[in-house]
């Protein structure tokens, strides 16, 4: 399936994931090696969706847990289904009564018992949690272990047979080693740094926000239906705003709202009114917008230089585009853009 | 290709970056799976293997760029120039290779035996070129590089190992064979002139390469060094610059008190069992207690007052203790912060109202709430408080004081101070200056001393970091 970086980039690619060179080869890698991947980078940028693409495009399952304060063993590993084993009990006394019918003294009745043991410590009362789901899967999966950082340092204790040897030990039972193994992705958001003995067992992905020209493809393969020059401009203010000293970074998630956002306003151009009044879509916090408000003349004043430039070495492409939203946007003023744009948009 | 490789991650612990031994090989391993054609893969192939953590990453990168690549790039530059020289004196370097060619193999063969190093040369075949010079780097035990100033050291002892000037002579000494062969006096000197300069471009190259080892070696040593002596350094005599390193020290260090805090905050938190919930959870298995919970423990997080000498002698603590305070906020229950020259006013919604680093400006600045162009007056400013704010303090409220205690003489007014201790539950006094300077002078820290429950010196970020650790348990 992924004999090559190319391959594996072009069929991220076809499943809508636009990733570089760097993000191809580990993944190329996890695959080749069986090792599982650590992904960091910041919120937003596309950790959890890789894991979803490449199982999309690999054809596995997608076994996801999700991690959190207090998650524990028995709700990753696995657990005893308490109630099923009463259940059997109610339901089997009779059988016990017959077997122990013959037994003399109470030891012997408990050796009987004793020798039927399996019977209730067995898979059949085993409930599989994600981790050993993704073990015992007939067919090869995709594991996905969800911010892994929000969980507890104890349970990164769990984690470690799962992933250098792939396999789950339950004590009564034995030891389930994978029969495939399966592939593995850990998101982190750096939240709380694992520990070494994880780092090592995994290969090391860094996702960092994409360059503009990544974030453009990406708009393009996300929000189809955006102008050529609007996706430009937009992604200018966001590569902008990205080096505001902010909370919370927007990242290409916050894009592509804002690209859908404008576009159901029926945006045809970004200016000051509108980021105005969109603001809010891509920053989070309110000290954050107040920053950018202030900042502003600054995302936009810059832009507003900035259009002559890239349309000259590239008109091939702008021209259908831009040719209609120039003489559209001049005469409307900053105040009420959505109306008359309608019909240049459609 | 292996031993580089080794050597490289040896370079990467040299430089604080931890690479295990099962991560070099999974290193070797991921490189068996791909082509070693494309610099970018190889480089983030080895990156996903041994660097770990994002921090690292920076330091990867550029040792990598040190490492695997750039002398050669650079041995062609030196090369490169002199050509380029050349051609400014009407010299065609291309023409006078491809005469000295033809006259090499006019030569019989057999009777010219030059060195490795001056055939390198004149063929100005620079991949030989690099072999020699890393052998010769080799043999000097280039890699104790340590400081600037052995650079010379070393590029002398690599051409000497090299005998490079042995093998100018062997070009000189050509030049001189081919002059008596029939050369026109013209080329010769062309010729000697070459060799003169392919010396020259040797000796700039080889210099070139020891200063890279140097980098190499030691990057990261200067890095760190600051950094380590930044959070000794007194708060007193710091460069703005290092303000702002300082901040990103702080931040640092108050993002790790947050990860330790909420590790041991969980670890208190199990407590006695609690039956109602274990009854309630056990209800589908008739009251049968599978499942066990308990109860937890609440732990209070403390409030905080700050009072802060903003005076200019201690701005500088002010500053990196609200930081770091205002770092951690959300270990307290809620914070209050007042500053004070002589008189105090409160600044708690300043921080409320700026991000950090601003709302930290303003109330260093007064706050719009005080003339901070006074004398300071510590009695004044407790009585103040005592007076205005004392119902700020309750007995779950730990009370940090921040200042020098110089109180220009005036009343010190320790009895403000004595009943704030008595409604709190701590009082903290952070003090810039070594316990042996206090009650010196105009100092009257002897005096306060009996209302504090914890007095300390904290004058750099090391002993601040202490302070707020124990502040937030």
């Amino acid at each position: 399936m992924f004999d090559s970086i190319e391959t594996v980039q072009r069929n991220l690619g076809e499943q809508g994931y636009i990733c570089g060179k760097n993000i191809a080869t580990v993944v190329y890698l996890a695959h080749r090696l069986e090792k599982p991947v650590l992904v960091e980078g910041p919120a937003g940028v596309g950790k959890t969706e890789l894991a979803k693409v490449v199982a999309e495009a690999t054809g596995r399952p997608l076994i996801r847990l999700q991690c959190y304060e207090g998650l524990d063993e028995a709700k990753a590993l696995y657990e005893w289904e308490y109630s099923k084993q009463l259940l059997y009990t109610q339901i089997l006394k009779e059988k016990f009564s017959e077997a122990m019918a013959g037994a003399k003294t109470l030891r012997e009745a408990a050796e009987r018992i004793g020798a039927e043991d399996s019977i209730f410590f067995s898979d059949r009362f085993i409930v599989p949690r994600p981790l050993l789901r993704a073990i015992t899967s007939p067919s090869p999966a995709l594991l996905l272990v969800d911010e892994v950082d929000k969980s507890d340092p104890e349970f990164e204790a769990f984690l470690l047979e799962v992933l250098s040897d792939f396999q789950v030990t339950v004590p009564e039972v034995g030891t389930f080693s994978a029969k495939v193994r399966p592939l593995v992705f850990l998101t982190s958001n750096d939240a709380r740094e694992m520990t070494d003995a994880l780092k090592r067992r995994c290969l090391h992905l860094y996702i960092d926000f994409p360059t503009e020209e990544e974030e453009l493809r990406i708009l393009d393969v996300k929000v189809p239906g955006v102008d050529r020059r609007l996706a430009e401009d937009l992604v200018g203010v966001m590569q902008r705003l990205r080096k505001l000293d902010l909370k919370k970074t927007p990242s290409i998630s916050e894009t592509i709202d804002w690209a859908r956002a404008l576009l159901a306003l029926n945006a045809a151009q970004i200016d000051e009114a509108l980021v105005r009044e969109t603001l809010n879509v891509i920053l989070k916090y309110e000290g954050d917008i107040r920053k950018a408000h202030s900042e502003l003349g600054r995302l936009i004043v810059r832009k507003a230089e900035a259009p002559p430039k890239p349309a000259a070495p590239a008109p091939s492409a702008a021209t259908p585009a831009s040719g209609e939203a120039t003489p559209g946007a001049q005469p409307v003023g900053p105040a009420a853009p959505a109306p008359p744009k309608k019909g240049t948009l459609h | 290709m292996q031993k580089k490789i080794v050597e490289f991650t040896n370079l990467l612990r040299k430089s604080g970056v931890r690479v295990s031994v099962a991560e070099a090989i999974d290193a070797f391993r991921a490189l068996d799976e791909l082509s070693l054609d494309d610099r970018e893969i190889f480089r983030d192939a080895m990156r996903s293997a041994m660097v770990k953590r994002s921090d690292d990453i920076a330091t990867y990168d550029q040792l990598f760029d040190l490492f695997w690549s750039g002398f050669y790039d650079n041995l062609r530059g030196a090369f490169e120039g002199m050509n380029d020289e050349l051609a400014a004196q009407g010299i065609d370097l291309d023409q006078l290779m491809r005469m000295l060619q033809e006259q090499l193999e006019s030569l019989e063969p057999g009777s010219l035996d030059l060195s490795d190093l001056a055939r390198a040369l004149l063929t100005a075949d620079l991949s030989q070129l690099e072999k020699l010079i890393r052998e010769a780097g080799e043999q000097a035990g280039i890699a104790r590089i340590e400081n600037l100033l052995q650079i010379g050291f070393f590029s002398r002892r690599m051409m000497e190992r090299m005998n490079a000037e042995g093998a100018a002579q062997e070009l000189r000494d050509l030049a001189a064979r081919l002059r008596a062969q029939g050369l026109s006096d013209d080329q010769a000197e062309a010729i000697r002139g070459l060799a003169d300069r392919l010396l020259e471009a040797l000796r700039r190259s080889v210099r070139n390469f020891a200063e890279r080892e140097l980098q190499k070696q030691n990057y990261d040593y200067m890095e760190r060094f600051r950094r380590e002596t930044l959070t000794e350094k007194s708060f007193y005599h710091l460069t703005e610059d290092e303000i702002r390193q300082m901040r990103e020290v702080v931040a640092r260090l108050a993002q790790r008190i947050k990860n330790v805090l909420s590790i041991r905050r969980r670890r208190m938190q199990k407590g006695k069992l609690d039956l109602h919930t274990t009854l309630r959870r056990n209800m589908a298995r008739g009251g049968v207690p599978f499942e066990v919970t308990f109860k937890h423990r609440k732990k209070d997080r403390p409030k905080l007052v700050i009072l802060c000498d903003v005076s200019s002698s201690v701005a500088n603590v002010s500053r990196f203790m609200l930081q770091f305070v205002y770092s951690l906020q959300e270990a307290f229950t809620r914070i209050r912060s007042f500053v004070f020259v002589s008189e105090l006013g409160e600044v708690t919604q300043v921080f409320r109202d700026h991000d950090i680093n601003d709302a930290i400006e303003k109330a260093l600045d007064g706050g719009d709430v005080i003339n901070v162009y006074t004398r300071s007056n510590f009695g004044q400013a407790f009585h103040g408080f005592w007076q205005n704010h004392l119902s700020a303090v309750d007995k779950r409220t730990t009370v940090l004081v921040l200042g020098d205690a110089r109180n220009n003489y005036n009343d010190p007014r320790a009895w403000c101070l004595r009943e704030v201790k008595n409604k709190a539950k701590n009082l903290v006094w952070l003090n810039p200056e070594s316990p042996g300077a206090w009650g010196f002078g105009d100092s009257v820290m002897d005096r306060y001393l009996p209302a504090c429950d914890v007095a300390e010196e904290c004058r750099n970020l090391r002993q601040l970091a202490k302070v707020v650790d124990r502040l937030v348990l």
